[in-house]
């Protein structure tokens, strides 16, 4: 009935498809099948969702770029979204499909090693793949991404002619968006790393072979896989280990209803021994933020975490007002702090444009500007300044533009056409 | 490498001749072409033995060139950018040498785009083997990296010299000719070669085309995809150098000054990314980002500009409302924002860029000229748009485009045109 995925051979031999053919045969690529058939949900809605299966994936070992360190990981080519536009013309976001299986789905996360803060914003990253020397097709800037398992990370789909071992040179151009906290007067310098990997049929089987199908019951229904455990139960590199599919424990098939989603933080603490830890891009939950949280509603209660907070396009916003003088304000000023993120795994949503409206008595006091800032503290949001807010006031934040960020499947339909978020101030502090 | 004849077609086998250059490509090319035998070289239109009826600019090819259907000045379909390294300083038998060299092409070919166009420019480096320097009238400065994305190598040998023609075996016979390669051009004898006073730089010679067909013809390259359209002009798939979007000839010339009538050039080469334009981005998304999102919405420019006429389409309105399509619509498009450099509504460029297959990639050598460098440098700026509240991917075409050479140039005026000394006003000889 279902085309699952596995390592289908075409050519009636057998074997463990663990040597590589060192001629680019015509049969050779089709030992270990280069992409994995999946099946996918039928009319999702138009919001976060889960979807049929999780991909499995090779982690390289990280390296240093500058103050920043990069984890590279491979996957095989899979469909992605691309996003230029308000999502209101369905024209405005593109489905990608690889147009054939011959390559990778190339990924890397890059965080500020000091910090730890994955950045989740793009200022013109490139790659130059080469080959024994030789290039090996053109530059490409890779799409800034969001997933469910991997959060904010780079990532493209890249055709490669053959098997072999391959060198990525990665370019990062200094970090143009105003960075905050510990993060100021930082990242201003270019950074360039190497990474290599091997293409060849144990990775094809590792990576096909390691997609795992969720229950039925989950697929297309409200919710995100959990973040993928970087640390521990990924594999980790060694190109000799054997990734079936199903040795890595309970993180996997784990599906995040969004009321127990520590495990976010898990993956921030977690270092395994032996394993590289690789931080996910999520933000603070919500106690970690400063200032009075806005409400939907002067009756609601406060919420206690992401999946509570008000949401547009499906993604939450957490929205505070500081008390006067907060660091990121001007002066004595207070600061509306605007986090929007995944409701589930807490990603930032990255490049949203968006415009605020402070309202009293039924009048317009204020229209601030949201700025996208990077704070060492508080992550990625969108704040301003304001001069005047009370209890009370009604603050409407308008969505201009919706994420530009690429994404993964079960992220495709959400955060796109994103109404107006309506909130009240219900004390100042 | 000779091309191999029997996996390309005509056209795309006399393009990598051209690229390929030197002795057997143009005798390869003649075969191809059919237009003459090695022997007598080329059958091109014959030039002028008096050099007073060609203009004084050097750069004044539009009232020679011909025009499409809208008036568009139509660039030759091939080029060749031959870059030389002066042997020993410039001195008055260089100077001589130089100009019969140059004489013999204009009475070779010519001057329109079934013969030959031309132009010799010199570097910041080349001016710099001077006493003194050049005159405040010239905007020259030493190339430099325009964006933090971009880590180009320069321009610093000492000149570059144009050739434009819609024949491709007149490049590369003109080419030969100069080098001293070939005895006659177009059947006039070469008396006088460069190849006493300048080398040229091989790995440093570019080449490249213009015209209908061009992306669809190079799917033979690595990194040009099945699905570029069959009529689209640029690899980028639309048209370009629309009349009413390039500054005039006027515009670009040096108005004051020893070297009155001339003009400076940039040129720029960098790799496209065009399998993720076209087969990641889909047309819409393309529209807005050549263009601008109001481009894409009002389906303006048609599938590959035949649309846009005379214009990019760029009104006031749209080219202001730049920033906010940056942020009300998370895109916006290469041409509006370069659009905001215009003064008084004009273009401060004249673009004279073509597509490259050298080095057997898909590539671009963006070849402008202006009154001054700073006038490129702003108008880059502006297509930067390092201001702009948008997504780098979604910043015009930047996620597409690889800069990785820069040079400037001074195009002196015809008069000048053969070493000129830094400031022709003063007696001063080379420092070499």
């Amino acid at each position: 009935m279902l085309a699952l995925a596995g390592c289908q051979r075409t050519d009636g031999e057998s074997g463990d498809g663990s040597e590589p053919d060192p001629e680019d045969g015509d049969d050779s690529d089709d030992d270990v099948m280069a992409v994995p058939e999946v099946v996918e949900v039928e009319d999702p809605p138009d919001a976060v969702y889960v979807p049929t299966h999780r991909e499995a994936m090779r982690m390289l070992e990280p390296i240093a770029a500058g103050d920043l360190r990069l984890a590279p990981m491979l996957s095989y080519p899979h469909p992605f979204w691309v996003i230029a536009g308000g999502g209101g013309s369905d024209d405005e976001v593109q489905r990608v499909d690889p147009d054939d299986g011959r390559g990778v789905h190339m990924m890397f996360t890059l965080w500020d090693d000091e910090s730890g803060v994955v950045l989740p914003i793009d200022d013109g990253t490139q790659l130059r793949i080469s080959r024994d020397g030789e290039q090996v097709g053109q530059p490409r800037s890779p799409w800034p991404m969001i997933s469910q398992e991997m959060g904010f990370h780079f990532g493209d789909n890249v055709s490669l002619p053959e098997d072999g071992t391959y060198s990525v040179e990665v370019t990062i151009p200094p970090v143009s968006t105003r960075k905050t906290g510990d993060l100021a007067g930082r990242l201003e310098e270019g950074v360039t790393a190497t990474f290599e990997f091997v293409y060849d049929d144990e990775f094809r089987h590792e990576v096909v072979g390691g997609v795992e199908y969720l229950d039925e019951e989950d697929w297309g229904r409200r919710g995100a896989l959990a973040p993928m455990d970087h640390g521990g139960g990924m594999e980790d590199g060694d190109h000799g280990d054997d990734m079936g599919g199903d040795e890595h424990g309970d993180g996997h098939g784990h599906v995040d209803d969004g009321h127990h989603d520590d495990h976010a933080d898990d993956s921030h603490h977690d270092d395994h021994e032996g394993h590289h830890h690789v931080p996910y891009s999520a933000l603070p939950d919500v106690e970690a933020y400063p200032g009075t949280l806005l409400l939907e509603s002067r009756a609601d209660d406060r919420p206690e975490e992401t999946a509570d907070l008000p949401r547009s396009g499906d993604a939450a916003f957490l929205s505070t007002v500081t008390e006067p003088g907060f660091r990121l304000a001007d002066g004595d000023e207070r600061y509306l702090l605007v986090s929007p993120r995944t409701p589930y795994n807490r990603v930032p949503l990255a490049d949203m444009s968006m415009t605020v409206t402070i309202e009293r008595d039924g009048e317009v006091v204020a229209e601030p500007t949201l700025e996208q800032i990077l704070d060492s503290e508080y992550g990625l949001h969108y704040g301003a300044s304001i001069a005047d807010v009370r209890a009370d006031d009604t603050v409407t934040i308008t969505i201009e533009s919706p994420p530009q960020v690429a994404r993964h499947r079960g992220y495709e339909t959400a955060f796109l056409e994103m109404e107006p978020v309506e909130l009240t101030v219900p004390e100042v502090q | 490498m000779a091309p191999d004849r029997s996996s390309l077609s005509r056209r795309e086998y006399v393009r990598a001749l051209v690229a390929a250059g030197g002795a057997s490509a143009l005798s390869a090319c003649l075969d191809a072409v059919g237009g003459g035998d090695e022997r007598s070289g080329v059958d091109a239109p014959p030039g002028t033995d008096d050099p007073d009826s060609l203009p004084g600019r050097q750069h004044a090819w539009n009232g020679a060139l011909s025009s499409d259907d809208d008036g568009n000045v139509q660039l030759p379909a091939h080029h060749v950018l031959l870059a030389l390294s002066l042997h020993e300083g410039p001195d008055e038998d260089a100077r001589e040498t130089t100009e019969a060299a140059l004489r013999t092409l204009e009475r070779a070919y010519e001057w329109s785009n079934d013969g030959l166009v031309f132009t010799i420019g010199y570097t910041p480096a080349y001016f710099r083997r001077y006493h003194g320097s050049i005159p405040d009238s010239v905007d020259l400065p030493e190339p430099v990296a325009l964006t933090d994305r971009e880590n180009p190598t320069f321009d610093e040998f000492d000149a570059v010299v144009h050739l434009a023609s819609d024949r491709p075996e007149v490049v590369l016979e003109a080419e030969e000719g100069l080098v001293g390669d070939r005895e006659t051009v177009n059947g006039v004898d070469v008396e006088t070669d460069l190849g006493s006073v300048f080398d040229r730089l091989d790995d440093r010679r570019r080449t490249g085309f213009v015209g209908e067909g061009l992306p669809a013809d190079r799917t033979d390259l690595s990194g040009v995809p099945d699905s570029v359209p069959e009529e689209a002009p640029f690899f980028m798939g639309f048209r370009s150098g629309f009349r009413e979007s390039q500054a005039t000839e006027d515009r670009v010339t040096i108005e004051d000054g020893p070297f009155a009538g001339g003009t400076t050039q940039h040129v720029s080469s960098m790799d496209l990314q065009l399998e993720v334009w076209f087969e990641q981005d889909n047309h819409y998304q393309r529209v807005s980002k050549m263009f601008s999102p109001e481009h894409a919405e009002g389906d303006l420019v048609g599938s590959v500009g035949e649309r846009l006429e005379t214009t990019n389409g760029l009104s006031d309105e749209r080219i202001e409302a730049t920033a906010a399509d940056a942020r009300e619509r998370g895109v916006v498009g290469h041409a509006q924002k370069a659009a905001r450099a215009r003064e008084d509504g004009e273009p401060l460029l004249l673009r004279r860029d073509f597509n490259t297959g050298d080095g057997d990639r898909p590539g671009l050598h963006f070849l402008s000229i202006q009154r001054e460098i700073g006038e490129f440098v702003r108008v880059r700026e502006a297509m930067t748009g390092a201001d702009l509240d948008v997504p780098s991917a979604n910043n015009g075409i930047l996620h597409y485009i690889f800069v990785n050479r820069r040079g400037n140039y001074l195009i002196p005026p015809r008069s000048l045109r053969s070493l000129p000394p830094a400031d022709p006003d003063s007696e001063r000889e080379p420092i070499d």
